[in-house]
């Protein structure tokens, strides 16, 4: 096992960089989740990993090893495919024995690595079953069963939970997590759903128009995201537009002086706030940020409501309170005129 | 699906079918019955029930030859058009550009555009002792003297390979453009090279589709017509010309007819044969 290393790699097509200088490196045994929307480059990088897609520039190391101008089938990559890709003219044991077929082990040994990976991902009863009887989660796990048969350097996964309805999906987050943990192998994962690389990635690259915006915990990106287009997309956030004028002082468009954690140039800038650390009040408090809001509507949700609130410049704000907290007024009703309120060390500021 | 019969769709049938029936199934009746008659230089049939002429077709070493030359043709001819065709099938159907993909394919059945005597008359110009393939090799000076292409079963097969390699190149591709490519992607991340991956996961994927342009390019092999005629020339005796020679020339429709019923019988068994046996290799 080993880690991956990528650096400076780009990818272009024409005038297009679908890749642009990115520079990551994978530790060993580590899942790291490529997450982005259609069209950031996630996939592209994936494929640049597996060998698929020669970079145009750039290196790529398994370990101490430069694979970057070795072809996929001498790369020693494990791949789950979106649609997992099961070789339908074979069941499921001859699925997971398929890259075994070019070594030269015996056919014992052959056989007896099938069936440790079928019992690893508890299919050995369905070892003789064609790929196309079984749900779709079994699907999955013989894909991954095959995938890691191999005994690959590195595991990558595009999309491997988007063919699964949403109740299987939950599922088999916590089945593959638990195998990769158990495999202790180094992952690499794409997707473009936020939820799904916060619940089982180790750190997360966000990505948008082929760069790598951020690399950090799913914790660090959703407190302290270094772009606007990383708060956006992980997690709901408020932007004030306006600029900082002082150490952790901001000044809304309007004028309104406010305040933030953390540390930001002068300059142009939009404060950021959670939905959930803002409160709707009557009246605004003694020390902290403060807007005048007319509430918009009112979403009930069970577990917290949701309030569309509009700015006195127009702007529309979101505002979540869980329930059982009080900060949930039920008297809230659209047209209302309150104050809407949070924390200074709950704000920060992106360019 | 749903239960119950479907008449409306049924009735989307009944143009093809009627015609189907009027015009191949009861043609294909009366050569049945003209095969069990016997011939009358007067009446053309006697209007009798015989199985003679099937007991002196069988018998008679001359039409053994014919219809062992034919099949062995035919098979021939089949084997080399699967191996060129698969190649370029698969070349075409994993192509990027879509347009390019167009203009191939409008390509390979451009030939199919030209009527098959007109194609065997060029095949004549090029073939013969004075033509463009020996005036070619002369000059490069592979060979001597002309040698003979025309009129010899060599010259036969590479006609009939061209004829039927539009065929099965159309055939090949359709189904291969079925093969998602993620799976030879697979096959490739699990170690087998570009080419191991074709054999182990296309080949055994496109068995349904080789078998079917297989038992296509073999029926109309066998039953070829103005190839054997115009480049095999008079020495060259395959089944249809035969078969014609019979009904056309001298006027014997009853035994025509047999020669062309155990014609379509062989071909069939033979088709059947080999089909089962490709799709049982692989499935």
């Amino acid at each position: 096992m080993s880690g991956v290393t990528l650096s400076n790699i780009r990818k272009t097509y024409g005038e297009l960089a679908a890749v642009d200088d990115v520079s990551i490196e994978i530790r060993d045994g580590e899942l790291l989740a490529l997450l982005g929307p259609s069209g950031c480059g996630k996939t592209t990088t994936l494929r640049m990993i597996a060998g698929f897609v020669a970079p145009t520039a750039g290196t790529i190391r398994f370990g101490e090893r430069d694979v970057t101008s070795i072809p996929v089938h001498k790369r020693n990559v494990g791949m789950v495919f979106q649609g997992y890709a099961l070789f339908p003219h074979l069941t499921v044991a001859k699925n997971v024995e398929f890259g075994l077929r070019v070594r030269s082990w015996d056919k014992e040994r052959k056989a007896r690595r099938v069936a440790e990976m079928l019992r690893w991902v508890q299919l050995d009863a369905l070892a003789e079953r064609s790929p196309r009887a079984l749900s779709g989660g079994q699907q999955q796990r013989v894909a991954l069963a095959r995938a890691m048969a191999i005994e690959p350097d590195v595991l990558l996964l595009d999309e491997p939970f988007s063919a699964l309805d949403a109740k299987l999906r939950t599922q088999m987050r916590k089945e593959i997590r638990d195998l990769q943990q158990d495999a202790g192998i180094t992952s690499v994962f794409v997707t473009h759903d936020q939820a799904e690389a916060m619940a089982i990635a180790d750190r997360i690259g966000v990505m948008s128009h082929g760069k790598l915006e951020q690399l950090g915990s799913a914790e660090d990106l959703y407190k302290r995201p270094v772009s606007r287009f990383v708060a956006g997309f992980i997690g709901k956030c408020n932007f004030v537009e306006g600029r900082v004028v002082g150490a952790q002082r901001f000044e809304s468009a309007e004028g309104l002086a406010l305040q933030f954690g953390g540390e930001h140039a002068a300059g142009a800038a939009a404060l950021c706030f959670r939905p959930e650390h803002a409160v709707l009040e009557a009246g605004a408090p003694a020390s902290g940020n403060s807007l005048p809001v007319t509430v918009k509507s009112v979403t009930y949700l069970g577990p917290s409501t949701d309030f569309e609130v509009l700015s006195d410049s127009g702007q529309t704000l979101l505002v979540s309170a869980a329930s059982g907290t009080g900060h949930a007024p039920s008297s809230v009703a659209p047209g209302q005129k309150l104050r809407l309120n949070w924390r200074p060390e709950d704000s920060f500021v992106v360019a | 699906m749903r239960e119950g019969r479907n008449w409306g769709g049924a009735s989307l049938v009944l143009p093809a079918f009627v015609l189907v029936a009027a015009f191949l199934l009861a043609p294909l009746a009366l050569i049945l019955r003209y095969s069990f008659d016997l011939h009358d230089p007067i009446k053309l049939m006697k209007g009798v029930f015989s199985t003679q002429n099937y007991v002196q077709a069988v018998a008679d070493p001359f039409y053994q030859d014919v219809l062992l030359t034919t099949a062995n043709i035919a098979a021939l001819s089949t084997v080399i058009v699967m191996l060129l065709a698969f190649p370029v099938a698969y070349y075409i159907s994993r192509l990027e550009s879509q347009r390019l993909r167009g203009w191939l394919i409008i390509l390979t059945v451009l030939p199919l555009l030209l009527g098959n005597a007109v194609r065997s008359a060029a095949w004549m110009i090029v073939m013969g002792t004075k033509g463009v393939a020996n005036a070619l090799l002369l000059s490069v000076g592979l060979i001597e003297e002309p040698i003979k292409i025309l009129y010899t079963p060599t010259a036969v097969v590479i006609g009939l390979v061209s004829v039927l390699l539009p065929f099965a190149i159309i055939t090949l591709q359709s189904v291969m453009d079925s093969i998602p490519s993620s799976l030879e992607e697979a096959g490739q991340s699990l170690g087998h090279s570009p080419l191991r991956t074709v054999y182990g996961v296309v080949l055994p994927l496109a068995m349904p589709g080789v078998a079917a342009a297989a038992a296509i390019c073999f029926a109309l092999a066998m039953n070829a017509y103005a190839t054997p005629v115009l480049i095999g020339g008079p020495t060259m005796q395959m089944m249809g010309p035969v078969v014609y020679g019979q009904i056309a020339k001298a006027n014997n429709w009853p035994f025509g007819s047999t020669l062309a019923c155990i014609l379509m019988f062989v071909t069939l068994v033979l088709t059947i044969v080999s089909t089962r046996f490709l799709s049982r290799k692989y499935f």
